[in-house]
């Protein structure tokens, strides 16, 4: 509702804050509840609109990680690809104690 | 061959209360590994909060009503150069946005939830949780014991990590000499991997790969999530229904185009 520049430099008032707070919240429960509410909105659910459900886990997760590999640290960029090969072999929990300790090992040697 | 089998809700008796310490035991084991990113994080973000000016009150405010790390901390950002509201909160639109993807995908996993907890279990549906519901979905049943044990105890140290870096400051120095930055991004790898012997997911996932990296490239965070899920999502809906092993039961015969 109010176009104008709202706080800089600490004027933020109290009432503002909580807007927001409220708002940004309200929004992220209807991002939550959204997809929820549109597949009962549907009812059945076509074979291929399942099928692209199916794919939400993997497409959305490699879509966070996959910047990793462009702008991420040297020692990330390594652990990262290293991690992806042992993940065919080794157990979730694993590869992450492996995939945290080769980071933080690979930073103390400088890269 | 038949899909799965239709399992009825009712399981009651004695086995029940048993049972519902084992999944709670499972969510705490699947969890650990994710509080040790997470609750850095929240440190990192209540101490940025108090720092940019909000109360630890209004900081806690918003880790209890909104629950969402990224966008807290972009929301901080954009208050701090006295961006509008509507900027603030179209940029926090944005980057939750993934959400409407994991909530349709899970609610087809919610039967056994009433609606009050289904109410409950889309307010705490996090990444990892999703990651992590949408496995325990594949491989057995996914109760609220679960369910409701993994995004709770997320969720009250996540409050508790807000209390914590809001109070005290920077108390973890530097979170990244430990590689703690690095716990989240391998998480969410394995949990993908998870997903290997699902029909479609090397197109899927190699499109969704491509796609976040332009992105990345061209338009910077937060769009290369929604468009590079988006992406794989629609190769998905384009390849149709495949034939899979690690979703329900023993894959069937016809295996379809690879």
């Amino acid at each position: 509702m109010n176009a104008a520049p709202l706080l800089s430099e600490g004027a933020w008032s109290v009432g503002s804050i909580w807007v927001v707070i409220l708002a940004a919240g309200a929004l992220t429960y209807l991002t939550r509840f959204g997809g929820h509410l549109l597949m009962s909105l549907f009812g059945t659910i076509p074979p291929r609109a399942s099928a692209a459900l199916d794919a939400v886990p993997a497409a959305v997760m490699t879509a966070i990680v996959a910047p990793v590999l462009v702008s991420g640290d040297w020692a990330e960029r390594i652990a990262i690809v290293l991690c992806l090969i042992a993940s065919f072999r080794l157990p979730l929990i694993v590869v992450v104690v492996i995939g945290t300790a080769l980071v933080a090992g690979l930073r103390a040697l400088g890269l | 061959m038949s899909g799965r089998l239709v399992d009825p809700e009712g399981r009651a008796g004695d086995g029940e209360e048993v049972g519902r310490r084992a999944e709670a035991a499972a969510a705490i084991r699947a969890l650990m590994p994710v509080l040790l990113a997470v609750l850095p994080f929240g440190i990192v973000y209540g101490a940025v909060a108090v720092q940019e000016g909000l109360t630890v009150a209004e900081a806690m405010g918003f880790s209890a009503v909104v629950f969402a790390g990224a966008s807290q901390l972009a929301a901080l950002q954009l208050m701090g150069i006295g961006a509008p509201i509507w900027a603030v909160l179209l940029t926090v639109f944005a980057l939750n946005f993934r959400h409407v993807l994991y909530s349709a995908s899970i609610s087809r996993h919610l039967g056994a939830f009433s609606p009050a907890r289904k109410a409950l279990a889309f307010f705490v549906l996090v990444d990892p949780l999703f990651g992590a519901a949408e496995v325990r979905a594949a491989r057995t049943r996914l109760t609220p014991a679960f369910y409701f044990t993994y995004g709770l105890t997320m969720y009250a140290g996540w409050q508790l990590a807000t209390l914590a870096g809001a109070s005290f400051g920077k108390l973890i120095a530097d979170p990244e000499a430990f590689g703690l930055d690095f716990v989240l991004p391998v998480y969410f790898l394995g949990l993908v991997m998870s997903f290997r012997k699902r029909g479609s997911f090397y197109p899927v996932a190699g499109t969704s790969l491509l796609v976040s990296v332009v992105v990345y490239g061209i338009a910077g965070p937060p769009w290369h999530v929604s468009l590079g899920g988006l992406a794989g999502i629609a190769v998905a809906a384009l390849l149709g229904p495949q034939r899979n092993g690690a979703g329900g039961g023993p894959g069937g015969m016809e295996g379809e185009g690879r």
